[in-house]
């Protein structure tokens, strides 16, 4: 009887660590099959995920900034009126909103709204025998199917960041004059005033890149490896929401080292 | 010609095809029968590549395909059309659009032309009153129909029907029988048709193999399937519960 036959614990971590390999090397795969193919992309399909992923996102990820600019300004709210900073109001909101919060919340939000989805769909494609069927037409699931989400995501993900930026400044403006009676000017002066530039928007949306290329890979991999009829469909959603989640945490750990 | 030589599959411990052979002629209407569990279904996805055998030769006009690759199968599967028992129409799409897709795809047209293409040819299934609908809002032998259109849209020389009248009302199971039998009388498309209908086994078949535990138990015409003394092939196909068959 070997150990780890004998010591369950090593049993689980064993078998753990086959899943985890299992599953990166399958997204490996699959990101090897989509660069192969990725100038094969099917334009109406492509056009069909960028409404449905980035023009139907738009409500939710409208409500998320403003909410999130407007959270920005009362947090910093008591140390702007204790020290009589208001100048500092704007570069104090935009710093954590450019660099962190509106890549980071806009990511989680879509890949609650549009990778959850996208497993499912595709999860469902897969135990109802859809992508068969399309293999069995001669054309190629990747292709078609996948190609054009992960390109969808990419591109959603960083136009909603520019978009929730816009908005969650808005916001934080507007919260400002309202709740410390800061003049939107005064606020918009402290984001322009040399404390904050064009880097500090880059590097947040660079942040959205590398989220939005791991949120593709893991919504695109669960749905595919997706097995067992409905109860498969949930299991491959929930998978996907978290390493999804995992996944832009992580990274945006690692991201923020870059500067 | 089609012809399968000697198939074995297995799936873990349970071998569900052992050394299956025989060949289906050009044209004909080909029913393949058994119990459920058999295999048919196993046997037909071969020919597409949706599985490979353990070991066996698959010929399909004059080529042996059982080891092709993904990307070697797309000219068998334009060649070798199918109609999956779910239908599996695509959700996201009308049933125009699932039609026009492969039109699209290996015909070369544009969407608008193969969207008008697409409801040409949901016509000839007595469809096009449901063109702009989605597959979820129609009944089993509609979305059927729009299968057998699109599965026909490579204007295939082979069409695989894995139960096609199964969860049909008698009245839709004849019409599908009908397009069937009218697939190889005015095409020339040879059917290879997984069924247990008995209806429709032996109103539009031209030959039948029979499985059993894997292996081929039969093969011939209708009437030599009626005339036949076996016991198994008795209980079979007069749908009897007690018999020599065993489950």
């Amino acid at each position: 009887m070997t150990e780890a036959v004998r010591n369950p614990r090593l049993h689980a971590l064993g078998a753990a660590s086959i899943e985890l390999a299992e599953i990166v090397g399958g997204m490996g795969v699959l990101l090897a099959r989509i660069l192969v193919r990725i100038h094969k992309f099917d334009g109406e399909e492509l056009v069909k995920n960028l409404y449905k992923m980035a023009v139907k996102s738009l409500p939710i990820v409208a409500v998320t900034a403003l909410f999130t600019g407007a959270i920005m300004v009362i947090q910093a709210a008591v140390i702007v009126k204790r020290f009589n900073a208001e100048g500092l109001l704007g570069w104090g909101a935009g710093f954590g909103t450019l660099r962190e919060i509106a890549p980071l919340l806009t990511a989680l939000m879509i890949s609650g709204r549009v990778g959850a989805n996208n497993t499912a769909e595709l999860g469902t494609m897969v135990v109802t025998e859809q992508i068969d069927a399309l293999r069995v037409l001669a054309i190629d699931p990747i292709a078609f199917l996948i190609v054009p989400r992960f390109i969808a995501i990419l591109a959603t993900l960083v136009m909603m960041t520019l978009f929730a930026d816009a908005l969650a400044l808005f916001g934080a403006a507007y919260t400002g004059q309202g709740l410390l009676g800061v003049e939107p000017m005064t606020f918009f002066n402290g984001l322009t005033g040399g404390l904050l530039d064009f880097g500090d928007v880059f590097n947040g949306l660079f942040k959205s890149f590398v989220f939005a290329f791991v949120m593709a890979l893991a919504s695109c991999h669960f749905g595919l490896a997706t097995k067992g009829g409905a109860p498969g469909v949930g299991r491959a959603v929930n998978a996907s929401v978290v390493a999804s989640a995992a996944g832009i945490f992580v990274l945006d750990y690692l991201v923020s080292f870059l500067g | 010609m089609l012809a399968f030589k000697n198939i074995k599959k297995s799936f873990g411990p349970k071998q569900v095809l052992n050394d299956v052979s025989f060949d289906v002629k050009a044209g004909e209407c080909f029913f393949i029968i058994g119990a459920s569990g058999v295999g048919k279904s196993v046997l037909i996805k071969h020919l597409v590549g949706l599985l490979a055998c353990d070991s066996g030769e698959i010929w399909l006009d004059g080529e042996e395909i059982s080891r092709f690759d993904e990307q070697q199968m797309g000219p068998v599967r334009k060649k070798c059309a199918m109609v999956f028992q779910h239908a599996t129409l695509f959700d996201s799409m009308t049933c125009a659009e699932n039609v026009a897709l492969p039109l699209r795809k290996h015909k070369d047209m544009n969407a608008k032309d193969a969207l008008a293409e697409a409801k040409k040819r949901l016509a000839v299934v007595h469809m096009q009153a449901f063109a702009d609908r989605y597959p979820p809002e129609l009944g089993d032998g509609m979305r059927k129909r729009v299968a057998i259109a699109r599965a026909l849209t490579v204007d295939p020389t082979y069409v695989l029907f894995d139960e096609p009248t199964t969860s049909l009302d008698p009245v839709s199971a004849r019409r599908v029988d009908t397009l069937i039998r009218e697939l190889c009388d005015k095409l020339g498309v040879t059917s290879i048709v997984v069924s247990h209908d008995l209806s429709s086994i032996f109103s539009i078949a031209d030959r039948i193999v029979m499985l059993y535990k894997g292996k081929v138990l039969k093969i011939g015409t209708p009437a030599e399937f009626k005339a036949t003394d076996n016991g198994i092939i008795q209980q079979f196909i007069n749908g009897r519960a007690e018999g020599p068959m065993d489950l």
